[in-house]
């Protein structure tokens, strides 16, 4: 678990973040957004130390980051940023080697670990390993970036806006394939952007900051449900906030007894989409299918519709 | 790039050939003597003279190499940035006082002969190789830096794992230029009694021989060609590596 206790930087009279203070559970991921500006991401270089923080402290698991020797906490501190920054002089392979080397794992370990790195992100290691940065498209030097970052499986991976640089095609594919492989690796992710989108797709939690100070922290749900104050709401978008909450809602969650036309629909799947299928098809309801495909109830437009607004 | 080896290959062919056996190539030369005067340099090996001069310049070069490089990484550190300005008011110094002037003055310090030539070039070749590990080591990339820093390297691994090896292909081109110039303010060192290819062109001109003299200039010209080829193909060859084109390697 990562505690943040009352962070605070400034930079002679200007503060630029102010007495933040969250915790950030075992494998999740916390999204920290806010307009540009707000001081994200001298919070995120704060937690590796990239940035002194003035006052207030990082634990991790309980441990004080300022008691491990900085290098050694970057060590343990999986780090990606916009651009990615990897090494133009040094292979695909060099570059996601790079911790392990400065670790001094054996020559062996560090192949077989960029191998399977190489193969967790689908790229071919044949293809890839010995091509230079340069050499790849943007979505791959993202992936690369990545790798590089999870190579000495680090148990924090600190993100700041990953996927800033990808058009919105690849940036959904990039982030379904970072959420596959946290909940596959269970890494404890905390991730900065201004893209409210991505915050609710990735986020267990959310951390909306504003001219430096934490305004609230919350799961998606409770932003949308209880702002906590009017920029918050505006944030979140006023307009969006129906679909956001459906897009947040499992079809499980609005599982009604009885049968329906149609193709079915998993359980797993969001209110938003199965909204989308009855709407597409002209239906009133769906039939839902679990995971092995056995027909357990169904779900309708005006059920989806009643998780669609706050409960009372 | 066909075209530009095998004019590469007769130039290296034809600089042995010449400096192994100069009187092979009397003929050439006989035209530009008259009264019967030497076509072919006479007054000592021009193998020697033309390694004397090599060794000379290499020399210097390393030395100014070492100097100019360690001080550009100096003044790039934060610790060192204060002394940016001086290192390169003095740098510039040595590259403006001109190598004459130089050897005038070293030559009642050190004596005749290598020494005052090598102190001369040396100063002289400072600059290209300082401002060029200053480009080298400023262009590379913010980012590059930051991830660097974020995985963990300190500021050593940081120097010789990413800025040097991103500056290589920008510092070999300050040495590059630093070696061309040197090759031809060598031959000056004759004047001072150096042992080098200046003697021939100075022979040349105390005996009113044009032969002498352009024997001497041509060795040198080749040299200095063929140099300058060769140390631009590492540095292509490196900057190809990094993904950037040649043409951005002032
Ligand atoms: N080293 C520094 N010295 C002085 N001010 C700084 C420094 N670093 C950041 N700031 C200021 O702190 C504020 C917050 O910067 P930060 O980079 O954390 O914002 P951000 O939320 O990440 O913004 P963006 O979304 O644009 O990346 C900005 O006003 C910035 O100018
Ligand atoms: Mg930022």
């Amino acid at each position: 678990m990562i505690e943040i206790d009352h962070l605070t930087k400034r930079y002679g009279a200007t503060t630029v973040v102010d007495d933040v203070s969250f915790q950030v559970e075992e494998g999740t991921i916390t999204v920290v957004v806010g307009t540009s500006g707000a001081g994200k991401s001298t919070l995120l270089r704060m937690i590796n130390r990239l940035v002194e923080p003035t006052a207030g402290r990082v634990l991790i698991d309980g441990e004080d980051t300022r008691s491990i020797p900085e290098d050694e906490l970057r060590h343990r501190i999986g780090y990606v940023i916009q651009g990615y920054g990897l090494f133009p002089h040094r292979t695909v392979a060099a570059n996601i080697a790079t911790v392990p080397r400065l670790l001094g794992w054996d020559r062996k370990k560090i192949a077989q670990r960029v191998e399977e790195l190489l193969d967790l992100f689908q790229l071919d290691p044949a293809e890839f390993a010995q091509k230079f940065p340069h050499e790849l498209s943007g979505g791959q030097q993202q992936r690369v970036g990545v790798a590089r970052a999870l190579a000495a499986r680090p148990a924090l991976l600190l993100m700041d806006e990953p996927f800033g640089a990808l058009d919105a095609v690849i940036r959904s594919k990039a982030q379904d394939d970072l959420l596959a492989i946290q909940r596959r690796l269970g890494t404890t992710i905390v991730l900065v952007t201004h893209d409210m989108n991505e915050a609710f797709h990735l986020g267990d939690r959310i951390a909306v900051m504003d001219q430096a100070r934490l305004l609230q922290h919350a799961t998606p749900a409770e932003l949308l449900m209880h702002p906590a104050d009017e920029f918050v709401e505006r944030l979140v978008g006023t307009a969006e906030r129906p679909f956001r909450l459906l897009t947040l809602t499992k079809v499980q969650d609005a599982l009604e007894p009885g049968s329906a036309e149609g193709e079915p629909i998993t359980a797993s799947e969001s209110l938003h989409d199965a909204l989308s299928r009855l709407m597409w098809s002209g239906r009133k309801a769906l039939p839902v299918a679990d995971a092995s495909g056995a027909i357990i109830g169904k779900v309708s437009v005006g059920g989806i519709l009643g998780h669609g607004r706050p409960l009372p | 790039m066909k075209v530009a080896s095998v004019l590469r290959l007769t130039a290296v062919v034809l600089l042995v050939l010449f400096i192994a056996m100069p009187q092979a190539f009397a003929f050439l030369f006989e035209p530009l003597t008259d009264n019967r005067a030497p076509a072919i340099y006479n007054q000592g090996s021009l193998l020697f003279l033309t390694l004397q001069h090599l060794r000379t310049v290499a020399l210097a070069t390393l030395a100014s190499t070492v100097l100019a490089v360690a001080l550009g990484i100096f003044v790039t550190r934060p610790s060192g940035a204060e002394f940016l300005p001086l290192s390169r008011s003095l740098v510039n110094i040595g590259q403006t006082f001109p190598p004459i002037a130089v050897l005038a003055i070293a030559v009642p310090l050190v004596g005749f002969g290598e020494k005052p030539t090598f102190i001369a070039l040396f100063l002289y070749g400072l600059l290209p190789i300082f401002e060029n590990t200053l480009t080298g080591l400023t262009q590379v990339s913010p980012q590059t830096l930051e991830a660097a820093r974020g995985m963990g390297m300190n500021a050593r691994q940081r120097l010789f794992q990413v800025e040097l090896p991103l500056a290589f292909p920008v510092i070999l081109a300050g040495i590059r230029l630093s070696v061309i110039i040197s090759l031809g303010t060598a031959t000056i060192g004759s004047t001072v009694a150096a042992k080098g290819l200046g003697e021939v062109i100075i022979a040349g001109l105390q005996s009113n021989n044009i032969a002498f003299v352009l024997q001497g200039g041509l060795v040198v010209a080749l040299l200095a060609i063929l140099i300058h080829d060769g140390l631009g193909l590492i540095e292509r060859f490196a900057a190809r590596k990094l993904g950037r084109s040649t043409d951005e390697v002032p």
